[in-house]
């Protein structure tokens, strides 16, 4: 049973993250797919597009597209998404700053240079499967009305 | 003296490889994918965090199916029924139910029934195992198989042709080209979309006239070249040919077609163990580029010349063929 005072706080805290969304960092995060079409010069055009259906074993492309709406640099940016659980991490985007990846969410570094605890204490190298979360960081200040995008390439499981 | 032609392409002219992954593990039709990133910057000193938008999508329903055959060989009909048995899989990522059919040519048999094989032993219990209503199964859950049972009895005029059993399964959903959608019929709401097997899938058993005849039991393994079993492009695919004899004859001689969408292995074919070469020469074996195969057709196939063979013998044709 609900108490009436635990629904003004979980209404509370929803305002607090609607709000804090307007800050002058604004994210956007999308899941898209691959669409391949003919261009006029005969070659394949790949365009990124809103999924009609993704079924395991689907490549999508997740993608955080950032925007300083403020009037202040933004310093120390750091953009963090842990992966949902049927996701399967497989690599940046083409044209994408990599990121820095994680098995463990503490433990942040490029893939080849973690590794991962078996039950029986052994560890092993960690493949893209193993990853839970991905992060990006901005090596310098965001300016004022700047923005970027990143993007990585994931399966579903 | 009897003169015998083993012909191996029953059932398996046409190579299918294994496209469907197994659902074991694969995200259920209908789970959404929620995803939300978090966000730290640093604004006039003050460390802040917060996050995106929440952007979610439903997965689809994707309509997969396997058949498969309990077993190798073809079947001979005696006086009492034959219990053929097969395994259906849903590949599915959903729930899902499959409308079943089952035929046999005119020859040797009829079909009596199909049933499902209530406690999967392969042997078939006419007060447990019955065929189902409407010919469709009950729902089964991503990656649970069921056992069926063809029950085969001779033809009342002694028939002496040799017969094919086919049995089909297919998604209740929709079937077809991989890829075509059915909106909103998904579980969960979603879509579902028909995966690579085309939801699909059809079993052809060879039906033999005789218990005294010879028998050819057709088997194949595949090797890719990272090592595994997957039937992808370049792996090799071995295929074996044991041809059974129970009466002493003469002129024997066994042909099988290359699979479609396969080439041969050169120098491959080999005869219990002794290797064969390709050329029409004075050995038993041969491989022929344009050969004429059982029922006429041209394809490239091998052939063996066993000609006089034993009594209760059996003898062992290998080749190999890559996948394109």
């Amino acid at each position: 049973m609900i108490s009436r005072p635990m629904i003004a706080a979980i209404l509370a805290s929803t305002a607090a993250v609607a709000s804090a969304a307007a800050g002058p960092l604004q994210v956007t995060s999308s899941i898209l797919v691959e669409a391949r079409s003919a261009a006029a010069d005969g070659t394949t055009r790949v365009t990124l597009v809103k999924p009609t259906k993704v079924t395991p074993g689907d490549k999508v492309i997740f993608v955080l597209a950032y925007r300083n709406t403020g009037a202040q640099p933004l310093a120390n940016v750091v953009l963090d998404n842990p992966l949902p659980r049927q996701i399967a991490y497989r690599s940046a985007n083409p044209g994408s700053p990599a990121p820095d990846v994680s098995v463990d969410g503490k433990t942040y570094g490029s893939l080849a240079t973690l590794r991962v605890r078996s039950p029986d204490g052994s560890t092993r190298a960690a493949s893209p499967n193993d990853v839970t979360s991905v992060r990006w960081r901005l090596a310098s200040p965001l300016a004022a009305g700047s923005q970027g995008q990143f993007a990585f390439q994931a399966v579903l499981k | 003296m009897l003169s015998c032609i083993l012909a191996a392409g029953l059932g398996a002219g046409a190579f299918q490889p294994a496209l469907a992954q197994t659902p074991a593990g694969t995200t259920p039709a209908g789970t959404p994918i929620v995803n939300t990133a978090g966000l730290r910057y640093d604004a006039d000193g003050t460390a802040q965090s917060t996050s995106s938008n929440t952007v979610t999508i439903i997965v689809a329903e994707r309509l997969d199916v396997a058949l498969v055959r309990d077993g190798q060989g073809a079947v001979v009909v005696t006086a009492q029924p034959v219990a053929i048995p097969f395994t259906l899989t849903n590949l599915d990522n959903g729930a899902e139910a499959f409308v079943l059919a089952a035929s046999v040519s005119p020859g040797a048999a009829i079909l009596r029934a199909l049933v499902i094989d209530a406690d999967g032993d392969g042997r078939y219990d006419p007060a447990k195992d019955h065929a189902p209503a409407d010919n469709k199964t009950p729902l089964l859950a991503p990656g649970q198989s069921i056992k069926l049972l063809a029950i085969l009895v001779p033809t009342p005029d002694g028939g002496t042709v040799n017969a094919v059993l086919t049995v089909t399964a297919r998604s209740i959903t929709g079937s077809g080209t991989s890829g075509n959608l059915y909106t909103g019929a998904g579980d969960g709401g979603g879509d579902a979309v028909v995966g690579p097997t085309g939801a699909l899938a059809t079993v052809s058993v060879p039906i033999g006239t005789g218990p005294a005849g010879p028998v050819l039991l057709k088997s194949q393994s595949v090797r890719a070249a990272d090592g595994s079993q997957n039937a992808v492009r370049d792996a090799v695919i071995t295929y074996t040919l044991e041809a059974r004899f129970t009466d002493a004859v003469t002129g024997a001689r066994i042909a099988d077609p290359i699979p479609a969408g396969t080439v041969f292995v050169p120098g491959s074919l080999t005869l219990d163990g002794a290797p064969l070469s390709d050329g029409a020469d004075g050995d038993a074996g041969r491989f022929d580029a344009a050969g004429t195969q059982a029922g006429g057709t041209q394809a490239p196939g091998i052939t063996v010349a066993l000609g006089q063979v034993a009594a209760a013998s059996a003898h062992t044709v290998q080749f190999k063929a890559k996948i394109q």
